[in-house]
């Protein structure tokens, strides 16, 4: 192996708090960032290191009280490393014996420190892929991104990321969606999961605009462009979807039918219900079953006090609640009858199939809408995961092992909040679901509104800047040693910087992360439609030959367009 | 016989010698370092140059002349003076190299001497011992001596700036905690 680049010795420190390196005088302490990558040589073990914390340090006061001049550079540079010197704080993050290289899914918590006066170097190119893998080691490793300084992909373990729920926090403008459509995209090139996207604000389907790096300001390629008939695009508003140019593959109705007294009652805070809403609503229920919500909202105002009699509720409440409930109704994707087939069977037929959807919202953006609609279908899915899972389970027949599925919402503190969480489906798919193959990612920009319970079964989390202190808190609830990430977390640049940490990787990491380019579409199989064409004819030599002419002329006509439309199969 | 030498030891012991030039005023310079001859070669540094009455009892007399005039009308009193110097023993050569550390045996009387080239110069000043030599011994000038010493040193080392921020990081060790006192001292040598 290369030797390493020095950077300085360890000089105290201890298991619980972290180590003190004393920084080699002939580094800058300008190059050392925080969340460097770093390795610790011990004299058996190296311990893979995050640099957490820089501080300047004086051996004698009196240096601090009276400087040196500026026109005294030898005294700066004799002082350098003598009086005063820099000592950097590393979190070790994982602990290897020399020349092993990491197992798959072994992790392995440091247990003890290096002795004193071990050579702190920066990480190789070597140690990144030891650590991390790389995609040539198998499709279960996506490269998200590098390491800060260096070139070496950091990878995503997929398989251990699909097996829980994760999350994707940031504040606003750090690049959360960009970061999301990123992961999205290993997952569905490597097949690891199937996603249920939730997208509120169309921006993962079809094109959405870059906000930074080289092309800030152009069009970056939607899910659909990438992976063609892989992904299918379900509007709510397919207006909205047709004005940006995107023929939507199913447009989604919903029927007052399908709506179940659960999905509304997690919009208390949206709908500002009563606490008596919930017994109201039942009451209906409980005579009308699944026709509570068309029968309440087919109610005249006035004469919704006869009708709370005849059903023995409060009028009172009632007319509340068939007030607030009355906004549905203008809502263009509630329907009396459905014309088409049901949008929850066909995407459960599409999940089957192993085909990512893209529910998109068009100019439905409002979060009552968003909050309803993904309840409505989440517990529709979530009903039809438990039952597949249970006949897996009784049969444990391998044909009949549900697809791992994660959904993927969005301003996930409405539907994670301590008040909420209790009650929607989601949170209880965050917290027990990972049995029956369904898992959340949550895409957030105020962690600290969920629920804890259900951060801390958090398995990834790909953490964006946060400067709120409480954010920061919930975003490391469940982490070991994290006051160190603390300052990590706060440190990162507003743009394609993310700390990574949890079950997919072997140690916490700030990563670089990966350019949504066109070297990223050719990596996913997208090719430029020159490219494709040369590929199309390629193929279709290689597989009839001479006859393969005539092929080629029909095909050539739709190879021109990439991701072209998957027409709806029929049930 | 060495006919290069400017001197002989005429007073030794473990720690320093004394030397008498051979000419009036041509002591090696204050900091320098110097070679004493022998089986073993010691290595000193000059630390206190005198001229001064070979006798004792006589001391000079003020003419009111300068040393021009005088060297023509009267260049007898020229005889009866020397110069000397003291050198702190700061190591030796031997067989097997250079060691900065004090020789087993003083220079022997009437040895001869002669100024360091700047190769042996190097020899000693690598490390800092020869500073943490003249930090340790007692009755010195030691402040001028280090700034002497270490400027000598530089120039030996071609005017390396980087040889120089290495000897102030190790005197800034040797110093500790009079930070009053490092600053002055790289200040002197920086000038």
């Amino acid at each position: 192996m290369k030797t390493r680049t020095p950077l300085g010795v360890i000089t105290k420190g201890s298991l619980i708090e972290g180590l003190e390196m004393k920084l080699d005088p002939s580094q800058g302490v300008e190059d050392v960032k925080a969340g460097k990558f770093v390795v610790i040589e011990g004299a058996k073990n190296e311990f893979f290191s995050m640099i957490t914390d820089l501080r300047l340090d004086a051996t004698n006061p009196e240096v601090l009280i009276h400087p040196p001049q500026e026109d005294n550079p030898l005294l700066h540079e004799v002082l350098n490393g003598t009086s005063t010197y820099i000592s950097v704080c590393l979190r070790p993050m994982l602990m290897l014996e020399k020349g092993q290289s990491l197992a798959n899914d072994e992790t392995r918590p440091v247990k003890t420190i290096p002795p004193h006066f071990s050579r702190v170097s920066e990480a190789e190119e070597a140690d990144v892929a030891r650590v991390f893998g790389s995609e040539s080691m198998g499709d279960r490793y996506f490269n998200i991104g590098t390491p800060l300084d260096m070139e070496t992909p950091v990878c995503l373990d997929l398989s251990r990321f699909a097996e829980r729920s994760n999350g994707i926090f940031g504040k606003t403008g750090t690049g959360k969606s960009f970061l999301t459509r990123l992961v999205l995209s290993g997952l569905i090139n490597n097949e690891k999961a199937v996603n249920l996207i939730f997208d509120m604000h169309n921006e993962y389907g079809w094109k959405a605009v870059q906000e930074s790096g080289v092309g800030k300001g152009a069009f970056v390629k939607g899910l659909k462009q990438l992976f063609g008939e892989k992904v299918a695009i379900f509007s709510l508003d397919p207006k909205s979807t047709r004005a940006r140019g995107v023929q939507p593959d199913h447009e989604v109705a919903i029927t007052y039918d399908q709506v179940a007294v659960e999905d509304v009652i997690p919009l208390q805070e949206e709908l500002r219900l009563n606490p008596t809403a919930a017994e109201s609503a039942y009451l209906v229920y409980a005579i009308y079953k699944e026709k509570w919500l068309r029968t309440l909202l087919s109610q005249d105002g006035k004469d919704i006090e006869e009708f709370a009699k005849d059903i023995g509720a409060n009028p009172i409440s009632l007319v509340a609640l068939h007030r607030k409930l009355k906004r549905f109704e203008r809502y263009p994707f509630f329907v009396d009858r459905l014309s088409g087939p049901d949008a929850v069977d066909t995407m459960m037929d599409y999940i089957d199939r192993g085909i990512h959807i893209v529910l998109e919202f068009g100019q439905e953006t409002s979060v009552l809408c968003y909050l309803l609609v993904a309840n409505i279908i989440a517990r529709r899915i979530h009903e039809n995961y438990i039952h597949k899972s249970e006949k897996y389970y009784a049969s444990q027949d391998i044909k009949d092992q549900p697809r791992q599925l994660i959904i993927t919402i969005e301003e996930a503190h409405k539907f994670l909040n301590p008040f909420t969480a209790k009650q929607t489906i989601f949170g209880t798919i965050a917290r027990e679901m990972r049995k029956y193959f369904v898992s959340l990612l949550i895409v957030d920009q105020r962690p600290s509104g969920i629920d804890e319970e259900v951060l801390s079964q958090i398995g990834t989390k790909i953490t964006a800047l946060l400067n709120d202190e409480k954010d920061i808190q919930a975003v490391l609830t469940g982490v070991s040693n994290a006051a160190g990430l603390r300052s990590v977390l706060a440190s990162l640049d507003t743009k394609q910087q993310a700390l990574i940490l949890g079950h997919a990787v072997p140690m916490p990491v700030v990563i670089k992360t990966r350019d949504y380019d066109e070297k990223f579409y050719r990596d996913m199989g997208c090719l430029p439609p020159e490219e494709r064409k040369k590929k199309t004819k390629k193929d279709i030599a290689d597989l009839f030959g001479e006859a393969g002419e005539v092929v080629e002329d029909l095909v050539a006509v739709g190879s021109d367009r990439p991701g072209n439309v998957v027409p709806f199969r029929k049930r | 016989m060495d006919k290069d030498y400017i001197g002989e030891v005429i007073e030794s012991s473990t720690g320093d010698f004394l030397a008498e030039c051979l000419e009036l005023n041509s002591s090696p310079p204050f900091g320098s370092f110097v070679k004493v001859a022998g089986r073993s070669p010691t290595i000193g540094l000059v630390f206190s140059v005198s001229t001064h009455s070979i006798e004792p009892n006589r001391r000079p007399t003020a003419y009111g002349k300068t040393e021009e005039e005088l060297r023509l009308e009267q260049p007898q009193i020229f005889e009866l003076l020397k110069t000397e110097f003291r050198a702190l023993i700061t190591g030796y050569i031997d067989t097997t190299g250079a060691h900065p550390f004090l020789p087993p045996q003083p220079p022997r009387i009437h040895s001869f001497f002669h100024p360091c080239d700047a190769d042996e110069v190097r020899m000693f000043t690598d490390t800092s011992d020869s500073l943490r030599a003249i930090m340790n011994a007692p009755r010195l000038p030691t402040d001028d001596l280090l700034i002497a010493s270490v400027r000598g040193a530089w120039m030996a080392h071609n005017r390396d700036t980087a040889y120089l921020v290495t000897m102030g990081k190790d005197l800034s060790r040797l110093i500790r905690d009079d930070y009053d006192r490092l600053s002055s001292i790289i200040r002197r040598i920086a000038q």
